[in-house]
């Protein structure tokens, strides 16, 4: 579950979140709308506690943003997947060993993580191509990619900031395909996005930001 | 262990990835190494450049004329006891006559007809003192001495020499410690900036999951692997290097001077480079995450 009583957040030269006041329970699918500046990616950011409130508090799962401290916050996160607009994929190795790394930040046993792997990338419809690197893919390539890295962890919570920004129609469609297809397996889900088409008449809640408040849910 | 492993693969396999941050790194390294380690065998050998050089200084002492070789010897065994002078050598007037000729291609014999050249003695002085030497109070005590005509020395060389030396020991320890300060300065710098340069895998780990210690290790063992192969470079080449001074000294100059290197003085380098590497490494990676 994710809750936020009260929350908070003002960056040094203004903007960020005022009040907001929601909760998403286990399991759902929760879009996130606004226009660009609206707060999307500081609410995102608070959930993963790469920002602190100023004031209120946020429960994710069994963590309390008032009782947490910094040490725990990649534990935490090990729990929570991410999909950014930009994939955050590294350049430097093939997708088999991005697909990997979350599994060795947790210390999976070796002999393990190629077959998580496998199940992860053929979860997002990601065939072949697992020794090519990050910039020999395309747009929607690399989103399923950094899916597969999101789900490989089989976390209880998908964070996803914007993931269609870069990806055509069809692409964008796709994915908020495979999210639902992965939120049917009781991931929560909370997709951000100024895409008001892409989202409507998915009979999902839709959270509505505006100037960092909520308007609508 | 599966974890540690990894780290350390990873560690490997950065300096493969990254060859081009890797190999500035390493030459950075490599150059400070070198020349740190040129300075330390500078400093180890100042003394043995000042012992062959003492060991040039001599001093002149001629006898009266009328001076027979038996008080000569004994003038000399006197002399041998000041202190300061390490020997004392009689040269007696056939000798002289056999040096002049050497010197001057004459026979001072045929010339003249008879031997005006007196009795003399070669003094050469102590050379291992840490002290300056001063050839002035040695000359003095040996000029009155009953015998002695005359005393010739290079005061003016000897002088400069220990001069420069005195120098050299007042200052060498404060230069050493200013160019050590720049090459960790550089080393530090270069490892910094070639982990800013991978800003965007740090933030990666961080999103998804990695702890401190868990981000920073590959860097550390890829700043060890750096240090030790920069090290790997300069060691030979500090060694040919000196091998090359040595041989110029020995066959272009006439000095027997003999540069030696303290094997130890290469674990000193890799433990050096690898402690930088590894600092810089552990506090640039901090830095980002902060």
């Amino acid at each position: 579950m994710i809750e936020f009583q009260n929350v908070s957040y003002t960056y040094n030269k203004g903007n960020g979140v005022t009040n907001l006041n929601f909760s998403i329970e286990d399991g759902d699918f929760v879009f996130l709308i606004g226009s660009t500046g609206s707060g999307k990616t500081t609410l995102m950011r608070l959930i993963y506690f790469d920002l602190w409130c100023d004031t209120g508090k946020i429960q994710v799962g069994d963590h309390n943003s008032e009782l947490i401290r910094k040490k725990h916050v990649p534990h935490i996160r090990r729990n929570i997947g991410m999909v950014f607009q930009d994939y955050h994929l590294l350049n430097d190795r093939n997708v088999f060993h991005n697909v990997a790394l979350p599994l060795h930040v947790m210390g999976y046993n070796a002999n393990e993580i190629p077959y998580r792997v496998e199940e992860a990338l053929e979860l997002v419809g990601f065939e072949g191509k697992r020794g090519h690197y990050p910039d020999e893919l395309s747009g929607g390539e690399k989103q399923r990619v950094t899916l597969a890295r999101a789900i490989v962890k089989e976390p209880d919570i998908i964070l996803a900031d914007e993931p269609t920004g870069n990806l055509d129609p069809v692409a964008a469609f796709e994915l908020v395909q495979l999210l639902e297809t992965i939120n049917n397996n009781g991931t929560t889900i909370l997709m951000a996005s100024h895409n008001y088409n892409l989202i409507k008449g998915r009979g999902r809640r839709i959270l509505e930001l505006k100037d960092g408040a909520i308007r609508g849910s | 262990m599966d974890k540690l492993l990894y780290l350390i693969s990873e560690g490997f396999k950065n300096v493969w990835r990254h060859k081009m941050t890797t190999f500035t790194a390493v030459f950075s390294l490599f150059l400070a190494l070198y020349f740190v380690g040129l300075l330390a065998i500078a400093g180890e050998n100042t003394k043995s450049i000042l012992q062959y050089l003492r060991s040039k200084y001599k001093i002149e002492v001629f006898f009266k004329q009328d001076i027979e070789y038996g008080s000569a010897k004994s003038i000399s065994a006197s002399i041998l006891k000041i202190k300061g002078v390490r020997s004392s050598t009689v040269i007696n007037k056939d000798d002289a006559v056999r040096i002049f000729k050497d010197q001057f291609g004459e026979d001072i014999l045929a010339i003249l007809g008879y031997n005006p050249l007196p009795i003399s003695a070669v003094v050469n002085l102590k050379r291992k003192s840490d002290q300056l030497l001063d050839a002035s109070p040695i000359v003095n005590e040996i000029k009155s001495l009953d015998g002695v005509e005359e005393v010739r020395y290079q005061g003016h060389l000897i002088k400069k020499i220990e001069r420069t030396y005195a120098k050299i020991m007042k200052y060498f320890p404060f230069m050493a410690m200013v160019f050590i300060l720049v090459a960790v300065l550089v080393i530090y710098n270069t490892v910094k900036l070639s982990i800013f340069a991978r800003k965007d895998l740090i933030n990666s780990l961080k999103l998804i999951g990695a702890t401190k210690l868990f981000i920073q290790m590959p860097f550390i063992f890829e700043g060890l692997i750096d240090g030790f192969l920069a090290s790997l470079i300069a060691s030979p080449l500090i060694l040919v290097t000196v091998n090359g001074i040595n041989y110029m000294m020995n066959n272009f100059t006439s000095w027997n001077i003999q540069l030696s290197i303290a094997p130890i003085l290469f674990l000193w380098l890799t433990l050096l480079s690898g402690i930088i590497s590894v600092v810089g490494s552990y506090r640039a990676v901090s830095g980002i995450m902060k």
